[in-house]
C-alpha cells in the first residue's frame, strides 16, 4: 500500500494508464537570426493562447466557471506584457525561445514561491504549468490523448498538467494518482469537480506501476493498491459500493429540512472562516451560519480593520445567506491564535491568559468598533453577536451594556439596525458551564464550543502527543457538563447550539438530540451527513442510548456503547 | 505626476482576479501608473508586477500617474481600488 494526499473522496478500481512524460531538453544555443526565433515564439505563444483559451471554454462548460479560472488565470498572465516582453527581450539579445521562456517562468516561479500567503504560492505553480506548455509547443511535444482511454482506467501521472486533465472523460476514468500536487492544486480541484477518486504526492509512482496493472484509490484515505490481494480487493469493492450508495443517499437530504425520525425540527447550521465561506454555506445547503470567525479580518491584515471593513465582510455574509441567521463570533485573539499588531506580550500560560472576550473587554475601542460593525450589518440579515470565551456574568454583561450603547447612538444618528440583534454566549469553560443558569438570564442565545470546553474540562492540551489520549468530548466529565449546559438553556427557554466538531460526530449526535440541543453547526461539507445522522434517531431511542451511556463509567466504555448503537 | 495613498480593502488583496482587473483598467491610459508598496515600486499595467507586490487587505499603497492624462488615470485608478476591485 503506498499513501498520499487524499484529494478527491471516493474509491476508484481500475486498470492503470500510466502518463509518460517526455523530457523538456533543448540545446541552449546561441541564435544567430533573432528576428526569425521571436517569430517561432510569437507564434508559440499565440499557439498556447489559443489552446489555453479552447481548454478554458471547454472546461467551463464541461465543469463549471470556478474550475476554468486557473486557465483563465494562464491566459491572462501570459497576456501581461512584463512576461512575454521580457522573454522577447532575452530572445532578442541572442538566447533560444526555449531558454527565455524557462528563465522569465523560473524567475517568477522563485519570486512567488518565497511569498507568505498560500493564494500567492499557488501563482508558483501555474507559472510552472505556463512554462511546461510553452516548452512543449516550442519542441513540438504532443501530450498523450486522454480522452482516448479505456473506461475504468486509474491515470498514473508525475503531474496532470491543466491540458491533461481538460481531456479526461468522467465516464472513463474511475482514480487518479499523481507524485505531486495537494488538496488546492489543479488536479485535486478537478477530480473533485468531476468527483474522480483522487491520491496525489505518493512518491515515485510512476515508476513503481505499469500499465494494466490494477489499482485500487482510495481518495477518503489518501491510500493506493496496486495489484491488491483477493481480500483486499472484495473489501474494497464493497466499500466502494457502499461510499457510492451513501454519496445517492445524502444528496437526497438536500433541500429537506432537519428532523429527526419522529419529527422533532432542528437547525443546521455551518462553521465558517470568511464571507466566500458564507457561499459555500449556502451551497452545501446549511440552514444558517451557526460560527462566523472573525479572526480572519484581524489575521490577514498588518493592522486593525476599519469599522467599514469590518461592516462590509459582515454585510456580505449576512445577504448571502438572505436571512437566514448569521452569528458573528467577536474576536477570539490570544490562545494560539496571536495577531503581532495587536502586541498581547508573551504568557506563560496563553489559554489561561489574556483571550478572547477578556482582550476584547480590556481595549474596549477596538471592541467598540467590532460591535458597531456588526450590529450596523445586522440591517442586512438575521445576524446575532457571540461573545467567545465567557467565565463570568459581569462579561456578558458589559458586552451587553456597550451594545446597548451602540444602539443608542445608532438611533440619534439614524443608522440603521436590526432592533431584536440577539448577544449570546460561546460556552466553552467549565466556569462558564457552572453557572450556565445565571448566564442564561442574560444571554439570548448559548453556543456550545466542544474544542475548548473538552480542553480546559479535562485540562489537556490536545496539541501534546503525551496527553492527547485524555482530549475526548465523550469522556464522562464532559458530556454532564454539555448535558448541564442544555438543560440550564431549555430551562431558560433560550435556543442552545453547538460549534465545536463534536456537532457533527455520529456518535455524539444522539446525545445532543437527547440532551435537547436545538442547532448544530457543523462544516459546510459534513451538513447532509449531519441531517441523514439527525434523521435516522428518535427522540425515544437517542434517550434510551443516552441513559445508558451516562450510567457508564469510562470514556471508552462510553465511546463502545456509543459506536455499537451508531446509524450512519 | 500625480500621486495620491490609499488602502487595500478588498478581501483578497492584490491577488490574480483584482490585480487583472486593475492592470487592465490601466492600460488604455497614456500615463505610466505606478504602485509603491513598502518602499518598492511596480508598474500597474502588469499584471504580474502587482501580484508580485503581494499586497494584502489592509495594506496602505500609494498610486503614482505620470503622463497626458494622469489625473484621469489617478481618478479612476482610486475609485477601482475603493469599489473593492472586482472581488
Amino acid at each position: 500500500m503506498y499513501n498520499g494526499i487524499a484529494a478527491s473522496r471516493g474509491i476508484g478500481i481500475g486498470s492503470i494508464c500510466v502518463i509518460t512524460e517526455h523530457e523538456l531538453k533543448y540545446d541552449a544555443v546561441k541564435v544567430e537570426d533573432t528576428e526569425s526565433e521571436k517569430a517561432r515564439f510569437d507564434s508559440a505563444l499565440d499557439q498556447f493562447k489559443k489552446e489555453t483559451s479552447e481548454m478554458a471554454e471547454d472546461i467551463r462548460k464541461r465543469i463549471g466557471p470556478k474550475e476554468a479560472e486557473i486557465l483563465e488565470g494562464h491566459l491572462v498572465m501570459m497576456s501581461d506584457p512584463t512576461m512575454s516582453g521580457e522573454m522577447s527581450k532575452m530572445i532578442a539579445a541572442g538566447q533560444c525561445a526555449e531558454s527565455a521562456v524557462e528563465a522569465v517562468c523560473d524567475m517568477f516561479i522563485g519570486m512567488f514561491s518565497k511569498m507568505d500567503d498560500d493564494l500567492m504560492r499557488q501563482r508558483a505553480s501555474d507559472i510552472s504549468d505556463i512554462k511546461v506548455s510553452l516548452l512543449k509547443i516550442l519542441l513540438g511535444i504532443q501530450d498523450i490523448d486522454i480522452s482516448k482511454v479505456a473506461p475504468g482506467t486509474v491515470l498514473v501521472a508525475r503531474d496532470l498538467t491543466p491540458s491533461m486533465t481538460s481531456q479526461i472523460v468522467k465516464e472513463n476514468v474511475v482514480g487518479i494518482i499523481t507524485e505531486v500536487g495537494g488538496k488546492t492544486s489543479h488536479s485535486a480541484i478537478l477530480a473533485r469537480a468531476l468527483e474522480i477518486p483522487a491520491v496525489l504526492s505518493v512518491p515515485d509512482i510512476t515508476a513503481l506501476v505499469k500499465d494494466k496493472d490494477t489499482a485500487i484509490v482510495d481518495g477518503t484515505e489518501g491510500n493506493v493498491y496496486i495489484n491488491p490481494e483477493g481480500d483486499i480487493l472484495s473489501q474494497y469493492i464493497i466499500k466502494r459500493e457502499e461510499y457510492i450508495k451513501k454519496q445517492a443517499e445524502l444528496k437526497g437530504f438536500f433541500g429537506k429540512e432537519t428532523a429527526t425520525s419522529d419529527g422533532i425540527k432542528l437547525e443546521l447550521f455551518c462553521n465558517i472562516g470568511t464571507p466566500k465561506d458564507a457561499k459555500k454555506a449556502v451551497e452545501c445547503d446549511g440552514e444558517g451560519v451557526g460560527l462566523f470567525r472573525s479572526e480572519f479580518l484581524f489575521m490577514d491584515n498588518t493592522r486593525m480593520p476599519t469599522e467599514d471593513e469590518q461592516f462590509n465582510a459582515y454585510k456580505e455574509a449576512a445577504q448571502t445567506l438572505g436571512g437566514k441567521p448569521v452569528i458573528i463570533r467577536t474576536l477570539d485573539v490570544g490562545g494560539d491564535k496571536d495577531i503581532p499588531y495587536l502586541n498581547i506580550k508573551k504568557e506563560e500560560n496563553p489559554f489561561l491568559g489574556y483571550r478572547a472576550v477578556r482582550y476584547c473587554l480590556g481595549n474596549k475601542d477596538s471592541y467598540m468598533i467590532q460591535l458597531r460593525a456588526i450590529v450596523r450589518a445586522s440591517a442586512f440579515g438575521k445576524v446575532k453577536i457571540m461573545v467567545p470565551l465567557v467565565t463570568c456574568v459581569e462579561e456578558i454583561r458589559a458586552v451587553k451594556e456597550m451594545v446597548a450603547e451602540i444602539k443608542k447612538d445608532f438611533d440619534a444618528n439614524g443608522i440603521a439596525y436590526d432592533k431584536d440583534i440577539e448577544v449570546g454566549c460561546m460556552i466553552e469553560t467549565p466556569s462558564a458551564s457552572l453557572i450556565a443558569d445565571l448566564l442564561a438570564k442574560e444571554a439570548d442565545f448559548f453556543s456550545i464550543g466542544t474544542n475548548d470546553l473538552t480542553q480546559y474540562t479535562m485540562s489537556v492540551d490536545r496539541g501534546n502527543a503525551d496527553v492527547a489520549y485524555l482530549y475526548s468530548t465523550f469522556q464522562p466529565s464532559v458530556l454532564r457538563s454539555i448535558k448541564h449546559i442544555i438543560e440550564c438553556g431549555v430551562n431558560a427557554g433560550i435556543p442552545v447550539g453547538m460549534c465545536g466538531e463534536a456537532a457533527a460526530d455520529p456518535l455524539m449526535i444522539p446525545l445532543l438530540i437527547s440532551f435537547g440541543l436545538t442547532e448544530f453547526s457543523v462544516n459546510p461539507v459534513l451538513v447532509l451527513t449531519a441531517r441523514c445522522i439527525i434523521s435516522k434517531w428518535s427522540k425515544a431511542e437517542a434517550d434510551e442510548i443516552t441513559a445508558k451511556a451516562l450510567a457508564l463509567e469510562t470514556e471508552g466504555e462510553i465511546v463502545k456503547l456509543l459506536k455499537e448503537a451508531a446509524k450512519e | 505626476m500625480v500621486s495620491q495613498k490609499i488602502t487595500v480593502t478588498n478581501e483578497q488583496g492584490m491577488h490574480m482576479r483584482p490585480a487583472s482587473v486593475f492592470s487592465q483598467a490601466m492600460t488604455p491610459f497614456a500615463s505610466d501608473v505606478k504602485i509603491v508598496f513598502n518602499g518598492n515600486t511596480f508598474d500597474a499595467k502588469s499584471v504580474m508586477m502587482l501580484m508580485s507586490a503581494c499586497i494584502k487587505c489592509g495594506a496602505e499603497i500609494e498610486v503614482q500617474c505620470d503622463g497626458a492624462d494622469e489625473a484621469d488615470a489617478l481618478k479612476k485608478a482610486i475609485e477601482l481600488i475603493e469599489s473593492g476591485l472586482g472581488d
